[in-house]
Protein backbone atom coordinates (compact mmCIF):
# COMPACT_ATOMS: atom_id res chain seq x y z
CA UNK A 1 0.00 0.00 0.00
CA UNK A 2 1.50 3.25 -1.18
CA UNK A 3 -0.35 5.64 1.12
CA UNK A 4 0.04 3.68 4.35
CA UNK A 5 1.67 6.52 6.23
CA UNK A 6 -1.22 8.87 5.48
CA UNK A 7 -3.75 6.45 6.96
CA UNK A 8 -1.44 5.80 9.89
CA UNK A 9 -1.05 9.53 10.59
CA UNK A 10 -4.82 10.03 10.61
CA UNK A 11 -5.32 7.04 12.93
CA UNK A 12 -2.60 8.27 15.28
CA UNK A 13 -4.06 11.78 15.41
CA UNK A 14 -7.53 10.42 16.17
CA UNK A 15 -5.99 8.34 18.97
CA UNK A 16 -4.03 11.33 20.30
CA UNK A 17 -7.08 13.63 20.39
CA UNK A 18 -9.38 11.03 21.96
CA UNK A 19 -6.90 9.66 24.51
CA UNK A 20 -5.35 13.08 25.13
CA UNK A 21 -8.67 14.60 26.07
CA UNK A 22 -10.52 11.70 27.69
CA UNK A 23 -7.97 10.11 30.04
CA UNK A 24 -8.69 11.83 33.35
CA UNK A 25 -6.23 13.60 35.60
CA UNK A 26 -5.08 12.09 38.90
CA UNK A 27 -6.57 13.75 41.97
CA UNK A 28 -4.61 16.62 43.46
CA UNK A 29 -4.69 19.14 46.29
CA UNK A 30 -5.52 22.58 44.90
CA UNK A 31 -5.38 24.69 48.04
CA UNK A 32 -5.69 24.58 51.80
CA UNK A 33 -6.10 27.09 54.58
CA UNK A 34 -4.64 28.19 56.89
CA UNK A 35 -1.10 27.63 55.63
CA UNK A 36 0.33 27.78 59.15
CA UNK A 37 -1.16 25.82 62.02
CA UNK A 38 -0.98 27.29 65.46
CA UNK A 39 -0.59 24.49 67.94
CA UNK A 40 -2.63 24.71 71.07
CA UNK A 41 -1.91 21.84 73.44
CA UNK A 42 -5.51 21.69 74.56
CA UNK A 43 -7.32 22.07 71.25
CA UNK A 44 -7.33 20.49 67.82
CA UNK A 45 -6.09 22.36 64.76
CA UNK A 46 -8.36 22.74 61.74
CA UNK A 47 -7.53 22.69 58.04
CA UNK A 48 -9.84 23.28 55.09
CA UNK A 49 -8.68 21.48 51.94
CA UNK A 50 -9.79 21.98 48.34
CA UNK A 51 -8.90 19.24 45.90
CA UNK A 52 -9.33 18.40 42.22
CA UNK A 53 -10.84 15.23 40.72
CA UNK A 54 -11.47 13.50 44.07
CA UNK A 55 -14.56 11.58 45.18
CA UNK A 56 -14.89 12.27 48.91
CA UNK A 57 -18.64 11.70 49.04
CA UNK A 58 -18.46 8.36 47.21
CA UNK A 59 -15.53 7.06 49.23
CA UNK A 60 -15.99 5.38 52.58
CA UNK A 61 -12.60 5.90 54.17
CA UNK A 62 -11.31 9.41 53.68
CA UNK A 63 -8.09 9.92 55.59
CA UNK A 64 -5.80 12.91 55.88
CA UNK A 65 -2.20 12.57 57.03
CA UNK A 66 0.60 14.94 57.90
CA UNK A 67 4.01 13.54 56.99
CA UNK A 68 7.06 14.42 59.07
CA UNK A 69 10.50 14.75 57.46
CA UNK A 70 11.44 11.36 58.96
CA UNK A 71 8.58 9.69 57.02
CA UNK A 72 6.38 9.15 60.06
CA UNK A 73 2.72 10.06 59.75
CA UNK A 74 0.26 11.89 61.93
CA UNK A 75 -3.33 10.88 61.36
CA UNK A 76 -6.36 13.19 61.32
CA UNK A 77 -8.69 13.35 64.27
CA UNK A 78 -11.88 13.95 62.34
CA UNK A 79 -12.68 14.45 58.66
CA UNK A 80 -15.79 16.41 57.66
CA UNK A 81 -16.78 16.05 54.02
CA UNK A 82 -18.16 19.27 52.51
CA UNK A 83 -18.39 18.18 48.87
CA UNK A 84 -16.69 15.80 46.43
CA UNK A 85 -13.70 18.12 46.32
CA UNK A 86 -13.78 19.85 49.68
CA UNK A 87 -13.22 18.67 53.20
CA UNK A 88 -12.44 20.00 56.61
CA UNK A 89 -10.06 18.14 58.86
CA UNK A 90 -8.92 18.46 62.43
CA UNK A 91 -5.53 17.39 63.73
CA UNK A 92 -4.12 16.92 67.12
CA UNK A 93 -0.49 17.91 66.73
CA UNK A 94 1.90 17.12 69.57
CA UNK A 95 4.08 20.05 70.60
CA UNK A 96 7.34 18.19 70.20
CA UNK A 97 7.65 16.49 66.83
CA UNK A 98 10.60 14.12 66.35
CA UNK A 99 13.43 15.38 64.09
CA UNK A 100 11.45 18.48 63.31
CA UNK A 101 12.67 22.06 63.29
CA UNK A 102 9.68 24.48 63.16
CA UNK A 103 11.87 27.22 61.72
CA UNK A 104 12.93 25.20 58.66
CA UNK A 105 10.71 22.20 58.18
CA UNK A 106 7.12 21.89 57.04
CA UNK A 107 4.72 18.98 57.10
CA UNK A 108 3.60 17.30 53.89
CA UNK A 109 -0.16 17.07 53.53
CA UNK A 110 -1.52 13.73 52.26
CA UNK A 111 -5.16 13.04 51.41
CA UNK A 112 -6.24 9.50 50.62
CA UNK A 113 -9.27 7.30 50.16
CA UNK A 114 -9.97 3.91 48.61
CA UNK A 115 -11.30 5.31 45.30
CA UNK A 116 -8.75 7.95 44.37
CA UNK A 117 -5.68 6.57 46.12
CA UNK A 118 -3.43 9.16 47.70
CA UNK A 119 -2.37 12.63 46.68
CA UNK A 120 0.02 14.95 48.46
CA UNK A 121 1.15 18.56 48.73
CA UNK A 122 4.84 18.65 49.69
CA UNK A 123 6.00 20.92 52.53
CA UNK A 124 2.54 22.35 52.95
CA UNK A 125 1.82 22.99 56.59
CA UNK A 126 4.04 24.97 58.94
CA UNK A 127 3.58 24.91 62.69
CA UNK A 128 4.55 27.45 65.32
CA UNK A 129 7.36 26.78 67.73
CA UNK A 130 5.92 25.56 71.02
CA UNK A 131 8.75 23.45 72.35
CA UNK A 132 8.51 23.35 76.08
CA UNK A 133 4.80 22.62 76.23
CA UNK A 134 4.29 18.97 77.04
CA UNK A 135 1.61 16.82 75.51
CA UNK A 136 1.17 13.13 76.00
CA UNK A 137 -0.75 11.94 72.92
CA UNK A 138 2.03 11.06 70.50
CA UNK A 139 0.80 8.49 68.06
CA UNK A 140 2.70 8.02 64.81
CA UNK A 141 2.01 5.77 61.87
CA UNK A 142 4.30 4.23 59.32
CA UNK A 143 4.27 5.53 55.75
CA UNK A 144 3.39 2.06 54.45
CA UNK A 145 -0.14 2.54 55.81
CA UNK A 146 -1.05 4.75 52.87
CA UNK A 147 -3.48 3.28 50.40
CA UNK A 148 -2.22 3.00 46.81
CA UNK A 149 -4.69 2.75 43.96
CA UNK A 150 -3.34 1.85 40.53
CA UNK A 151 -5.00 3.76 37.72
CA UNK A 152 -4.16 4.95 34.22
CA UNK A 153 -4.39 8.70 34.69
CA UNK A 154 -2.30 11.71 33.79
CA UNK A 155 -0.33 13.25 36.66
CA UNK A 156 -1.71 16.27 38.48
CA UNK A 157 0.70 19.21 38.64
CA UNK A 158 0.27 22.51 40.43
CA UNK A 159 -0.48 25.48 38.14
CA UNK A 160 -0.58 23.16 35.10
CA UNK A 161 -3.76 21.23 35.99
CA UNK A 162 -5.44 20.08 32.75
CA UNK A 163 -2.97 21.97 30.58
CA UNK A 164 -0.53 19.07 31.04
CA UNK A 165 -2.40 17.72 27.99
CA UNK A 166 -0.68 20.42 25.91
CA UNK A 167 2.35 18.10 25.98
CA UNK A 168 0.69 16.20 23.12
CA UNK A 169 0.09 19.32 21.07
CA UNK A 170 2.77 21.89 21.87
CA UNK A 171 5.77 19.70 22.74
CA UNK A 172 5.03 17.01 20.14
CA UNK A 173 4.82 19.56 17.30
CA UNK A 174 8.36 20.76 18.15
CA UNK A 175 9.65 17.18 18.09
CA UNK A 176 7.98 16.63 14.71
CA UNK A 177 9.64 19.83 13.48
CA UNK A 178 13.06 18.51 14.49
CA UNK A 179 12.49 15.20 12.69
CA UNK A 180 11.41 17.03 9.52
CA UNK A 181 14.48 19.29 9.71
CA UNK A 182 16.81 16.30 10.07
CA UNK A 183 15.18 14.79 6.97
CA UNK A 184 15.64 18.11 5.18
CA UNK A 185 19.31 18.29 6.15
CA UNK A 186 19.84 14.77 4.85
CA UNK A 187 18.48 15.83 1.45
CA UNK A 188 20.60 18.99 1.47
CA UNK A 189 23.67 16.78 1.91
CA UNK A 190 22.46 14.48 -0.87
CA UNK A 191 22.02 17.51 -3.13
CA UNK A 192 25.53 18.79 -2.40
CA UNK A 193 26.99 15.38 -3.31
CA UNK A 194 24.85 14.46 -6.32
CA UNK A 195 23.53 17.85 -7.57
CA UNK A 196 20.13 16.25 -8.05
CA UNK A 197 17.37 18.87 -8.09
CA UNK A 198 14.87 16.35 -6.73
CA UNK A 199 16.78 16.32 -3.43
CA UNK A 200 16.82 20.11 -3.39
CA UNK A 201 13.04 20.23 -3.73
CA UNK A 202 12.56 17.54 -1.08
CA UNK A 203 14.76 19.45 1.30
CA UNK A 204 13.00 22.76 0.59
CA UNK A 205 9.52 21.31 1.08
CA UNK A 206 10.46 19.58 4.36
CA UNK A 207 12.00 22.81 5.69
CA UNK A 208 8.91 24.80 4.71
CA UNK A 209 6.56 22.44 6.56
CA UNK A 210 8.93 22.30 9.53
CA UNK A 211 8.89 26.10 9.73
CA UNK A 212 5.08 26.08 9.70
CA UNK A 213 5.22 23.58 12.58
CA UNK A 214 7.70 25.84 14.36
CA UNK A 215 5.38 28.84 14.02
CA UNK A 216 2.55 26.68 15.37
CA UNK A 217 4.85 25.63 18.22
CA UNK A 218 5.61 29.23 19.19
CA UNK A 219 1.94 30.29 19.01
CA UNK A 220 0.63 27.31 20.98
CA UNK A 221 3.40 27.83 23.51
CA UNK A 222 2.34 31.45 23.84
CA UNK A 223 -1.25 30.39 24.53
CA UNK A 224 -0.09 27.82 27.10
CA UNK A 225 2.15 30.39 28.78
CA UNK A 226 -0.78 32.79 29.18
CA UNK A 227 -2.65 30.34 31.42
CA UNK A 228 0.30 28.96 33.38
CA UNK A 229 2.99 31.64 33.55
CA UNK A 230 0.59 34.59 33.26
CA UNK A 231 1.59 36.32 30.03
CA UNK A 232 1.68 35.50 26.34
CA UNK A 233 5.40 36.16 26.17
CA UNK A 234 7.97 35.98 28.95
CA UNK A 235 11.69 36.68 28.86
CA UNK A 236 12.31 32.96 29.24
CA UNK A 237 15.50 31.97 27.43
CA UNK A 238 13.95 29.14 25.44
CA UNK A 239 11.18 31.37 24.08
CA UNK A 240 13.53 34.03 22.80
CA UNK A 241 16.05 31.54 21.44
CA UNK A 242 13.43 29.56 19.53
CA UNK A 243 11.99 32.79 18.12
CA UNK A 244 15.51 33.71 16.95
CA UNK A 245 15.90 30.29 15.39
CA UNK A 246 12.61 30.77 13.54
CA UNK A 247 13.92 34.08 12.16
CA UNK A 248 17.07 32.32 10.95
CA UNK A 249 14.84 29.85 9.12
CA UNK A 250 12.66 32.66 7.73
CA UNK A 251 15.80 33.94 6.01
CA UNK A 252 15.90 30.55 4.23
CA UNK A 253 12.53 31.34 2.62
CA UNK A 254 13.73 34.78 1.53
CA UNK A 255 16.97 33.32 0.19
CA UNK A 256 15.08 30.86 -1.99
CA UNK A 257 12.70 33.56 -3.20
CA UNK A 258 15.46 36.00 -4.09
CA UNK A 259 17.69 33.80 -6.30
CA UNK A 260 16.22 33.10 -9.74
CA UNK A 261 18.85 30.74 -11.17
CA UNK A 262 17.80 27.20 -10.28
CA UNK A 263 21.25 25.69 -9.66
CA UNK A 264 22.59 28.64 -7.67
CA UNK A 265 19.40 28.68 -5.60
CA UNK A 266 19.69 24.96 -4.86
CA UNK A 267 23.35 25.18 -3.88
CA UNK A 268 22.98 28.28 -1.70
CA UNK A 269 19.87 27.01 0.06
CA UNK A 270 21.42 23.58 0.76
CA UNK A 271 24.39 25.21 2.46
CA UNK A 272 22.23 27.72 4.30
CA UNK A 273 19.87 24.94 5.41
CA UNK A 274 22.75 23.03 7.02
CA UNK A 275 24.00 26.23 8.64
CA UNK A 276 20.60 27.13 10.10
CA UNK A 277 20.07 23.62 11.46
CA UNK A 278 23.32 23.89 13.40
CA UNK A 279 22.24 27.35 14.61
CA UNK A 280 18.88 25.97 15.70
CA UNK A 281 20.55 23.18 17.67
CA UNK A 282 22.79 25.67 19.47
CA UNK A 283 20.01 28.16 20.14
CA UNK A 284 17.31 25.76 21.30
CA UNK A 285 19.16 22.73 22.64
CA UNK A 286 22.40 24.12 24.05
CA UNK A 287 22.03 27.71 25.29
CA UNK A 288 18.86 27.18 27.42
CA UNK A 289 20.74 24.54 29.43
CA UNK A 290 23.26 27.06 30.70
CA UNK A 291 20.70 29.30 32.36
CA UNK A 292 17.48 28.89 34.24
CA UNK A 293 14.35 28.42 32.23
CA UNK A 294 10.68 28.03 32.98
CA UNK A 295 10.62 25.08 30.61
CA UNK A 296 11.07 21.76 32.37
CA UNK A 297 14.35 20.00 31.73
CA UNK A 298 16.44 23.12 31.22
CA UNK A 299 19.15 24.71 33.30
CA UNK A 300 20.69 21.31 33.83
CA UNK A 301 21.48 18.23 31.87
CA UNK A 302 18.25 16.34 31.46
CA UNK A 303 17.40 13.37 29.35
CA UNK A 304 13.93 12.90 27.99
CA UNK A 305 11.89 12.14 31.04
CA UNK A 306 12.28 12.45 34.75
CA UNK A 307 9.29 13.35 36.81
CA UNK A 308 7.56 15.54 34.25
CA UNK A 309 6.93 12.86 31.67
CA UNK A 310 5.55 9.69 33.22
CA UNK A 311 4.47 6.53 31.43
CA UNK A 312 0.84 7.56 31.05
CA UNK A 313 1.89 10.73 29.25
CA UNK A 314 4.37 8.78 27.11
CA UNK A 315 1.57 6.48 25.91
CA UNK A 316 0.03 9.46 24.13
CA UNK A 317 3.10 11.66 23.65
CA UNK A 318 5.13 9.29 21.45
CA UNK A 319 2.20 8.44 19.12
CA UNK A 320 1.57 12.20 18.87
CA UNK A 321 5.17 12.81 17.70
CA UNK A 322 4.88 10.05 15.08
CA UNK A 323 1.46 11.34 13.99
CA UNK A 324 2.61 14.93 13.48
CA UNK A 325 5.77 13.77 11.73
CA UNK A 326 3.79 11.66 9.25
CA UNK A 327 1.34 14.51 8.63
CA UNK A 328 4.38 16.73 8.10
CA UNK A 329 5.78 14.30 5.51
CA UNK A 330 2.37 14.18 3.85
CA UNK A 331 2.12 17.97 3.53
CA UNK A 332 5.75 18.24 2.46
CA UNK A 333 5.04 15.65 -0.23
CA UNK A 334 2.23 17.86 -1.57
CA UNK A 335 4.55 20.86 -1.41
CA UNK A 336 7.23 18.85 -3.25
CA UNK A 337 4.77 18.10 -6.07
CA UNK A 338 3.88 21.80 -6.22
CA UNK A 339 7.57 22.73 -6.53
CA UNK A 340 8.06 20.13 -9.27
CA UNK A 341 5.14 21.53 -11.23
CA UNK A 342 6.37 25.08 -10.75
CA UNK A 343 9.82 24.17 -12.06
CA UNK A 344 8.29 22.66 -15.18
CA UNK A 345 6.22 25.80 -15.80
CA UNK A 346 9.30 27.99 -15.31
CA UNK A 347 11.34 25.94 -17.77
CA UNK A 348 8.74 26.20 -20.55
CA UNK B 1 -9.13 35.31 -1.06
CA UNK B 2 -5.91 34.23 0.61
CA UNK B 3 -6.35 33.67 4.33
CA UNK B 4 -3.85 35.72 6.27
CA UNK B 5 -2.19 33.81 9.09
CA UNK B 6 -1.33 36.93 11.04
CA UNK B 7 -4.88 38.34 10.81
CA UNK B 8 -6.57 35.03 11.69
CA UNK B 9 -4.42 34.45 14.74
CA UNK B 10 -4.48 38.00 16.08
CA UNK B 11 -8.28 37.84 15.89
CA UNK B 12 -8.19 34.51 17.73
CA UNK B 13 -5.86 35.79 20.46
CA UNK B 14 -7.95 38.97 20.86
CA UNK B 15 -11.11 36.88 21.16
CA UNK B 16 -9.72 34.59 23.86
CA UNK B 17 -8.17 37.50 25.73
CA UNK B 18 -11.03 40.00 25.66
CA UNK B 19 -14.22 37.95 25.57
CA UNK B 20 -13.44 34.60 27.15
CA UNK B 21 -10.76 35.49 29.68
CA UNK B 22 -12.40 38.32 31.56
CA UNK B 23 -11.90 38.64 35.26
CA UNK B 24 -9.62 36.84 37.64
CA UNK B 25 -9.09 33.21 38.49
CA UNK B 26 -12.61 31.99 37.72
CA UNK B 27 -13.06 33.06 34.10
CA UNK B 28 -14.10 30.73 31.30
CA UNK B 29 -10.58 29.92 30.07
CA UNK B 30 -9.46 28.95 33.57
CA UNK B 31 -12.57 26.97 34.52
CA UNK B 32 -12.50 23.16 34.92
CA UNK B 33 -8.77 23.00 35.50
CA UNK B 34 -7.91 25.31 32.53
CA UNK B 35 -9.12 22.70 30.01
CA UNK B 36 -10.29 25.42 27.58
CA UNK B 37 -6.74 26.69 27.18
CA UNK B 38 -5.89 23.20 25.88
CA UNK B 39 -8.81 23.54 23.44
CA UNK B 40 -7.39 26.92 22.37
CA UNK B 41 -3.96 25.34 21.79
CA UNK B 42 -5.48 22.60 19.61
CA UNK B 43 -7.45 25.22 17.64
CA UNK B 44 -4.32 27.31 17.02
CA UNK B 45 -2.46 24.24 15.77
CA UNK B 46 -5.37 23.40 13.46
CA UNK B 47 -5.68 26.99 12.20
CA UNK B 48 -1.96 27.31 11.40
CA UNK B 49 -1.94 24.09 9.38
CA UNK B 50 -5.23 24.92 7.62
CA UNK B 51 -4.08 28.44 6.68
CA UNK B 52 -0.88 26.95 5.25
CA UNK B 53 -2.91 24.41 3.22
CA UNK B 54 -5.21 27.17 1.90
CA UNK B 55 -2.24 29.18 0.70
CA UNK B 56 -0.66 26.12 -0.93
CA UNK B 57 -4.00 25.44 -2.59
CA UNK B 58 -4.20 28.94 -4.06
CA UNK B 59 -0.59 28.68 -5.30
CA UNK B 60 -1.44 25.44 -7.14
CA UNK B 61 -4.57 27.11 -8.59
CA UNK B 62 -2.39 29.86 -10.03
CA UNK B 63 -0.06 27.30 -11.61
CA UNK B 64 -3.01 25.44 -13.13
CA UNK B 65 -4.30 28.66 -14.71
CA UNK B 66 -0.83 29.35 -16.11
CA UNK B 67 -0.67 25.86 -17.64
CA UNK B 68 -4.16 26.17 -19.15
CA UNK B 69 -3.31 29.50 -20.75
CA UNK B 70 -0.22 28.17 -22.49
Amino acid sequence: MKNWYKYLSVLLMIYVIIAGFLIPLKPGIQSFSPSKITIDPDKSSYLKIKTYNTHFQDAQQNKVWLKLPNDQLLRDEKVTILSQNELEVSFYIPSTLPDFNPQQDALTLIVENEIDGYTFYPDAVRVNDVSGLMTNRNEYHDISKINQVESFKFPYRHILHETIRNTFFHVAIWFAMFILLIYSCYHSLVYLRSKSLVSDKKSASATTVALVFGIAGILTGSMWAKYTWGTFWTTDIKLNMSATAMLVYCAYWFLRASVSDIDTRARLSAVYNLFSFVTLMILVMVIPRFTDSLHPGNGGNPALGGEDLDNTLRAVFYPAIIGYTLIGFWISNIYFRYLTLKEKVELI
Amino acid sequence: MKPNLFLTLSLFFLLTESILAQGGADDFMRSTGKIYSVVAVVLILFLVIVVFLFRLDSKINKLEKQIHNE
